[in-house]
């Protein structure tokens, strides 16, 4: 009971601050600040405390809360941790403060509505992440698309407008499709069973035909494609992360992201396990496209911040295909790639936005030889560099691992039954992205830290290494990063039972009627 | 029919009726110039009370049988509506003196009481009239431009279009069957006979003019354009709303089917349709209002689709918080050199600099509009739509869906100027503390309505 209230806490906290900062007129820009870190590190506080109280013994929710929101319709308000959200719960409080206080020297216009922007994500993510109702999960999801909208578009580049409203439409255009199948699937549950619910676990028992499982999971599939961003969809993503203020950056590709990755583990594949079963061929095609065609991207980019994110499609296609695996190590290789492409890539937009606030430029060419100018920051940039290639002891390597193996062990069996080949041909595709991983980030490395020594703009000051904030922020990333790359048990603990039920959920055919 | 009955059913109307002989007596007394707004708001909100007391009390009566009758639902939802004239009132202040304004206002709302309580056409047609013919001179009624007086008659000659398609239907659907009840309406929806389809068809493109449906809503954008911002107001969301309400009652247990469904489904689709994509390109704020309202008139009209008894919780849901978002971005607009001004959206420029909550409320009626959650307009649209897919329309209903996201991009332009933008050269001017109230009423209301909106649809 009392760690059901904590976790309500942890969930409420970025909302109430936000609305202190909005109300409060006279709160100067330094109390905002502060108190924007401090309510943020109060939350990850309480996580933390929560994640070490959670039990790997026991499958399903912990520290659940349900209360009847709307009754007539039974929406319930019903929140709790389980191991499918444990770990990105974690990493969505984790980044919180960093994002804070990587903002406080770059952000100097409209602080507040800055920092409420902030907090108002940080509870929206928390909220979709936590939600165990679909209609509150859906809520929390769109949620998620005001602050973001009002981030790049007050607070971004030049394209800012382009960039911003881009991102909505896209986003905007799977969601509704996916009201639409939302709606649908919950009127079939009360029509079919009598059971007026949004609760997932009662969806998850919900028997449908063939036909019908394909167009709601094609419904669900789209809006969750869109925001992971899968190829051919994910056009918005380099415009909304050049575009957007370092922080924007952060939580789009720390957190953000992730939401279509969880979608498709939680909802997405599980409610609709026999259309899931038959599009598999299809959508682990474009995952490993993804992660090719991304990878690619990456590797021609002049923009740094481009580069980055063309990675994190690329990184976020092996998520993709170690769900699809449908193998035990395969999926919990996927959460790890979560976590750790959001430490990742989070630390690396940090990074981007510290050169930028020193140079004023984001061209890879204007740059040369920092390990000489910038001892510090090179270090962590090599590290990062290196975790986001997949260096053994890193996070990186765990996750790509993981996902690789319960690729190829999955493809295996159905290439020895004779079943199909397509499987094991897209896991050896798949392995080239790791070189091409290796290739476009030390590409970028040796261009950026070593050769010639240019630095651009510096307006007339010499380039200072990072400051106490920045060197703090950073260690913290690095020490996460070398956490789960070098103990990766402890999480896969916590993750295991999921991942048993995710594959339990997408094993069992739960037809009704019809025939595939 | 019993006296009782008599002054119980219609105790809102009587008050309304009460406050307008009040009204008039104070301009004849002359004492009317400050003081009639006041007196009106006060009665409008006793109405209100009563309506809602009588709900809440259970009461149900038909001291007119088969023509007039009230039941809890009903009368919640005028109390709903009467309130939703309360911010009207409060925005007028800085607008109108006299006695005009609130006398043809109350006399208005007299009508729309009618209407929601109408179960014959020669009732409901008394009560659309009442409602309307006020509206006409609101539109000029301080008029500060020239296209006011072209506006009027615009709204003036279609207005007796509809009303001439709506007597000649039925008179149709009474010719054959001797009976003014809607019920003869429900009936001609199912028959093969030419004539009484000819007579449904009459009587719902009536409704679909009187709400502006595509390609009936030329008049709209005129008309709110050239009215004045409170009459604007008033004309998007409570004459909108009475005529939507008497919809459902005219349809009341009918099912539709084909051919007229697909009537009820194109004009409505092709209303937010089109709504939404002119609404993009429009420069001037009422305008671009207008658009909106014909595009929610769309999604209104879409809930008739669904099964008889969720229709008026659907609607009356919906346009509360239509009515609530609407006048939210009407209060808290500020003030400007002229009307022209005030009206153009460029105005709204940078405005998060020079009034941050004025920003802030009319951001969020327009998430609300688009049908962003958590505001209550999510909700509303999810009620109708869940109507239409559990009647078996889901092709009907996912067009109607990908049809409103056409219109998100709009709403998120007017956010954009207002957040995104830099500041318009404008001049602050200072705020009006009883619109400032009006917007804050909107504003504690459309919060409740976004965290517990179960409270509401329980008890509609």
């Amino acid at each position: 009971m009392f760690d059901a209230t904590l976790l309500n806490i942890v969930l409420f906290l970025p909302l109430l601050g936000a609305g202190l900062l909005l109300v409060s007129p006279a709160a100067h820009d330094d109390f905002t600040r502060r108190l924007t870190l401090v309510l943020m590190t109060l939350q990850f506080a309480l996580t933390a405390w929560l994640y070490l109280r959670f039990d790997s013994t026991t499958a399903g929710l912990q520290f659940a809360t349900r209360l009847p929101w709307i009754e007539t319709w039974g929406v319930h308000y019903h929140v709790g941790l389980d191991g499918f959200n444990i770990l990105l719960v974690m990493l969505t409080a984790f980044l919180g403060p960093l994002v804070t206080a990587g903002a406080f020297g770059a952000i100097t216009k409209d602080v507040k509505l800055f920092y409420a922007m902030v907090l108002l994500i940080q509870f929206a993510m928390m909220g979709t992440f936590l939600a165990q109702d679909l209609f509150l999960f859906y809520v929390f999801w769109e949620t998620m698309l005001i602050p973001m909208f009002l981030m790049i578009g007050i607070w971004g580049g030049e394209r800012r407008i382009y960039a911003t409203l881009k991102f909505v439409l896209y986003t905007a255009f799977g969601s509704i499709l996916m009201l639409a199948a939302l709606i649908y699937l919950v009127w079939t549950l009360q029509a079919t069973t009598g059971i007026v619910s949004f609760d997932f676990a009662e969806l998850m028992k919900l028997r449908l035909p063939f036909d019908v499982q394909r167009w709601l999971l094609a419904a669900f599939a789209l809006s969750f494609a869109i925001k992971v961003p899968m190829a051919p969809l994910h056009t918005w993503l380099p415009d909304a992360h050049v575009e957007a203020p370092t922080a924007g950056s952060v939580i789009l590709a720390g957190v953000l992201l992730k939401m279509g990755t969880y979608g498709f583990m939680k909802l997405g594949f599980p409610l609709f396990p026999d259309a899931t079963q038959a599009f598999t061929p299809v959508l682990m095609t474009l995952a490993v496209v993804s992660i090719v065609y991304g990878a690619c991207l990456a590797l021609v980019q002049d923009d740094i911040k481009k580069i980055i994110a063309y990675s994190s499609i690329s990184h976020l296609g092996y998520v993709m295909l170690g769900l699809l695996s449908l193998e035990l190590v395969g999926i919990q290789g996927a959460v790890i790639q979560m976590v750790s492409h959001g430490l990742v890539a989070a630390g690396l937009f940090l990074m981007v936005g510290m050169i930028y606030e020193r140079c004023h430029s984001r061209e890879l060419a204007a740059y040369g030889g920092l390990a000489k100018l910038l001892p510090v920051y090179s270090v962590f940039f090599m590290i990062l560099t290196l975790a986001s290639v997949g260096l053994p002891t890193t996070s990186g390597f765990t996750g790509e691992f993981l996902v690789l193996l319960g690729a190829f062990k999955a493809a295996w069996v159905q290439y020895r039954v004779g079943a199909s080949s397509l499987p094991l041909v897209l896991a050896v595709v798949a392995v080239s992205g790791v070189v091409l991983g290796a290739l476009y980030m030390l590409r970028f490395a040796l261009s950026f830290l070593f050769g010639t020594t240019k630095a651009p703009h510096t307006g007339g000051h010499a380039l200072s290494d990072l400051n106490l904030r920045e060197k703090t922020i950073l260690g913290l990333i690095v020490a996460a990063v070398f956490a789960l790359g070098l103990f990766p048990d402890e999480p896969m603990r916590k993750t295991e039972l999921a991942a048993k039920a995710y594959r339990q959920l997408v094993l069992t055919p739960r037809l009704s009627g019809g025939s595939p | 029919m019993s006296g009782q009955a008599v002054l119980m059913a219609m105790l809102p109307e009587h008050l309304l009726l009460l406050g307008l002989v009040v009204v008039i007596l104070m301009a004849i007394a002359g004492s009317a110039a400050r003081a009639a707004l006041p007196v009106a708001t006060v009665f409008v909100a006793a109405a209100a009370l009563a309506a809602a007391r009588l709900s809440f009390d259970g009461y149900a009566a038909a001291p007119f049988a088969g023509h007039l009758s009230v039941d809890p639902a009903t009368l919640l939802a005028k109390a709903l509506v009467l309130s939703l004239a309360l911010p009207v009132l409060l925005m007028a202040r800085d607008e109108f003196e006299g006695a005009e304004f609130p006398a043809l206002l109350l006399s208005s709302l007299y009508g729309v009481g009618l209407m929601m309580s109408a179960d014959s056409f020669p009732t409901l047609f008394l009560g659309l009239e009442i409602m309307s013919l006020p509206v006409y001179v609101l539109v000029l009624l301080a008029y500060q431009r020239a296209q006011s007086a072209e506006a009027a008659l615009k709204y003036l000659v279609l207005g007796g279009t509809a009303t001439a398609m709506f007597l000649m239907g039925v008179s149709l659907l009474y010719g054959p069957s001797g009976s003014m009840k809607f019920a003869t309406f429900g009936n001609a929806l199912s028959a093969a006979d030419p004539m009484a389809r000819a007579a449904a068809v009459l009587v719902i493109l009536a409704f679909f003019l009187k709400a502006a449906i595509v390609p009936f809503h030329a008049w709209a954008p005129d008309a709110y354009e050239g009215a004045s911002v409170p009459v604007t107001a008033y004309m998007a969301v409570i004459v909108k709303a009475g005529v939507l309400l008497a919809a459902v009652r005219v349809f009341g247990g009918a099912s539709l089917s084909a051919p007229l469904l697909q009537l009820m489904v194109a004009l409505p689709l092709l209303s937010i349709v089109w709504g939404n994509l002119a609404a993009m390109r429009q420069p001037s704020l009422r305008r671009m209002i207008a658009y909106s309202s014909i595009a929610h008139a769309g999604y209104l009209f879409y809930a008739l689709l669904g099964a008889p008894q969720g229709r008026l919780q659907a609607v009356t849901f919906y346009l509360l918080a239509y009515g609530l978002l609407n006048l939210l971005v009407f209060a808290a607009l500020p003030a400007a050199a002229d009307d022209r001004q005030r009206d153009r959206l460029d105005n709204l420029k940078g405005l998060f600099h020079r009034s941050p909550f004025a920003a802030l409320m009319i951001g969020i009626a327009m998430l609300s509009l688009a049908g962003i959650p958590p505001f209550p307009g999510f909700v509303a649209k999810f009620m109708i739509f869940r109507n239409v897919i559990a009647a078996g329309y889901t092709t009907y209903a996912v067009l109607g869906l990908v049809g409103s996201y056409l219109g998100i991009y709009f709403y998120l332009r007017v956010i954009q100027f207002m957040f995104m933008s830099p500041d318009a050269a404008v001049q602050a001017a200072p705020p009006r503390r009883l619109a400032l109230g009006a917007s804050l009423a909107c504003l504690a209301a459309t919060l409740w309505l976004s965290l517990l909106p179960g409270w509401l649809i329980s008890r509609l």
